[in-house]
């Protein structure tokens, strides 16, 4: 039973998930599993690429780079606090720019907004969240990035 | 390229003009430009306007330097609309320069224009132009910048307080300048305890929204003494778009470098040579990040550059004499254009705000953003350096 639940809690999230970010994102497909980024590997040069690219922008020559699951750990390169929100935000949030391990560095809003709290180089952690509400007030979900040691 | 001059420039008064309306703007500065040309409207071969969210906000995509001109009688010409964010304004001008400069045309209009009180989400961060993915994560350009001041600050220990005196130096400058939406004096305090947009940028770190309107008029060195025997040479003007760089440095703008370069290579000068700047103080820290990205300044000394009064009037290189962005606003598509204005009444010496003495004279417009989650850099800069025709 339990194991049912948490599917299809998985399978609600998924619904929830921003159609745009939806391509970007690995649920964990067990309720002990962890969520991935999907970024692209190309075949012939081996650069990564998040988001995947149609093409590889380096050498052109992999039109159809592989999906791969980018790890889900992180180390954070900078951040602000928000506390102007765009529409469907809810103020105070930290956003910033977290180094990943395939040598990217990405956007992404963080779980931990209190300042004290928040340092440059810090370990984070892959998560799937909601990030905003939309018009209706439905939650939308994204990826997040959690510090590890809360 | 042949030798390019500005002979004529308009702008309007910018600030707060809900009545208004884009074509109104435009044909108010383009007018301006016309009467301080001296020049007959039939003289006219060529124009580009640049405008960067008439579209989106008031379903004007294409047509606005035709409809503009078209209120001045000026028709049945080449005229193109320009769209590249920040940098549209100036982008106009590159467009008309190298109209002129190819030898296809003697004389050429260049008219930037924006009415950014009509968007929506008053009280809210503008949003950027084309960046879905991002906007979607909650992305906006303050977001960007504060960014940007967090890093700089832990790698180079520059200070909200050095932010703050951008903002203060900005609106000192803009005192006499009748053409600036803020003019009142400010203090290091009320910069710092103006209302956190972004932490670490408050309200007075930003640039406010505005309307205007700024053109310019160019010709070629076999026209020029028609006009004028003051006219004011485009000594350069370069543009590049954002450079894709894994893990680029936040702390630097790599358009900008490379924009600024070109500039400095096709002049011939150094920024040692400049007598001001105007440049694109869309944010405090963007400013102390232009010093050392356009060799004001090293790398990280740009917090120390505006505490030590290098940037202001009288010091060794005054920045945003005009009151910059900060304080004259910065209605998208006209900024570039206003800058090149105010650059070209400074080095004729009438300025209000007045460079004693100016006679080169560097303006920079930057901004955009690549759609994309991995951190990337602004997408279009533009540095023009004007200097002394005569």
């Amino acid at each position: 039973m339990t194991t049912d639940n948490s599917a299809s809690r998985v399978d609600t999230i998924g619904n929830l998930i921003d159609p745009k970010l939806k391509p970007f994102i690995k649920l964990p497909e067990s309720p002990s599993g962890k969520p991935h980024l999907i970024g692209s590997k190309c075949s012939s040069c081996g650069e990564y690429f998040f988001p995947k690219r149609a093409v590889c922008p380096n050498c052109l020559k992999d039109e159809k780079p592989e999906d791969m699951l980018l790890g889900n750990k992180g180390k954070l390169y900078t951040y602000c606090i928000v506390k102007a929100a765009p529409l469907g935000f809810d103020a105070p949030y930290a956003i910033g720019y977290v180094d990943i391990p395939e040598g990217l560095r990405i956007f992404s809003p963080l779980t931990e907004c209190d300042k004290g709290k928040i340092k440059i180089g810090m370990d984070l952690e892959l998560i799937v969240d909601k990030i905003r509400e939309d018009e209706t007030g439905q939650a939308v979900y994204g990826y997040k990035f959690k510090p590890v040691s809360l | 390229m042949r030798t390019v001059y500005i002979i004529g420039v308009g702008m309007t008064k910018f600030g707060r003009f809900p009545e208004s309306n884009v074509i109104e703007l435009g044909r108010t500065a383009a007018l301006n430009a016309l009467r301080d040309a001296g020049i007959n409207k039939k003289d006219i071969q060529v124009a580009y306007a640049g405008h960067a969210r008439t579209g989106q906000l008031y379903n004007r995509e294409c047509g606005v330097g035709q409809s503009i001109l078209w209120e001045l009688g000026i028709s049945g010409i080449p005229i193109s609309s320009v769209g590249n964010f920040c940098s549209s304004g100036s982008t106009a001008l590159r467009e008309a320069w190298m109209a002129v400069g190819t030898g296809m045309y003697d004389v050429a209009f260049a008219i930037g224009v924006e009415k950014l009180t009509g968007r929506a989400g008053k009280g809210r961060p503008l949003t950027s132009d084309g960046v879905e993915l991002l906007t979607v994560m909650g992305f906006s350009p303050p977001i960007y910048f504060g960014n940007v001041a967090t890093r700089h600050m832990a790698d180079y220990g520059t200070t909200p307080e050095q932010c703050a005196m951008v903002a203060v130096k900005n609106r000192k400058n803009a005192g006499p300048n009748p053409r600036c939406q803020y003019k009142d004096p400010i203090t290091i305090e009320e910069v710092l305890n103006s209302p956190v947009i972004v932490e670490p940028l408050t309200l007075l770190n930003c640039c406010p929204t505005t309307d205007g309107s700024a053109a310019a008029i160019l010709c070629s060195k076999e026209v020029v003494s028609r006009y004028t025997s003051k006219p004011i040479e485009i000594a350069a003007s370069a543009l590049r778009s954002g450079p894709y760089k894994k893990c680029k440095d936040i702390t630097t703008f790599g358009s900008d470098r490379m924009s600024a370069l070109d500039a400095y290579e096709t002049a011939g000068i150094g920024p040692e040579d400049i007598d001001f700047a105007e440049v694109h103080d869309c944010f405090t820290i963007a400013e102390i990040i232009h010093y050392e990205d356009f060799g004001f300044c090293k790398k990280g000394e740009g917090g120390r550059f505006v505490e030590e009064g290098m940037a202001d009037m009288g010091g060794k290189l005054p920045v945003s004499p005009s009151g910059g962005l900060m304080s004259r606003g910065h209605p998208i598509g006209a900024t570039g254009l206003a800058q090149v204005a105010e650059a070209v009444w400074q080095l004729r010496g009438v300025a209000e705000n007045q460079v004693e003495g100016a006679k080169v004279a560097f303006t920079h417009c930057a901004g955009g953003f690549q759609d994309t989650i991995e951190l990337g850099d602004v997408q279009s800069s533009a540095v023009t350096i004007l200097k002394r025709g005569w």
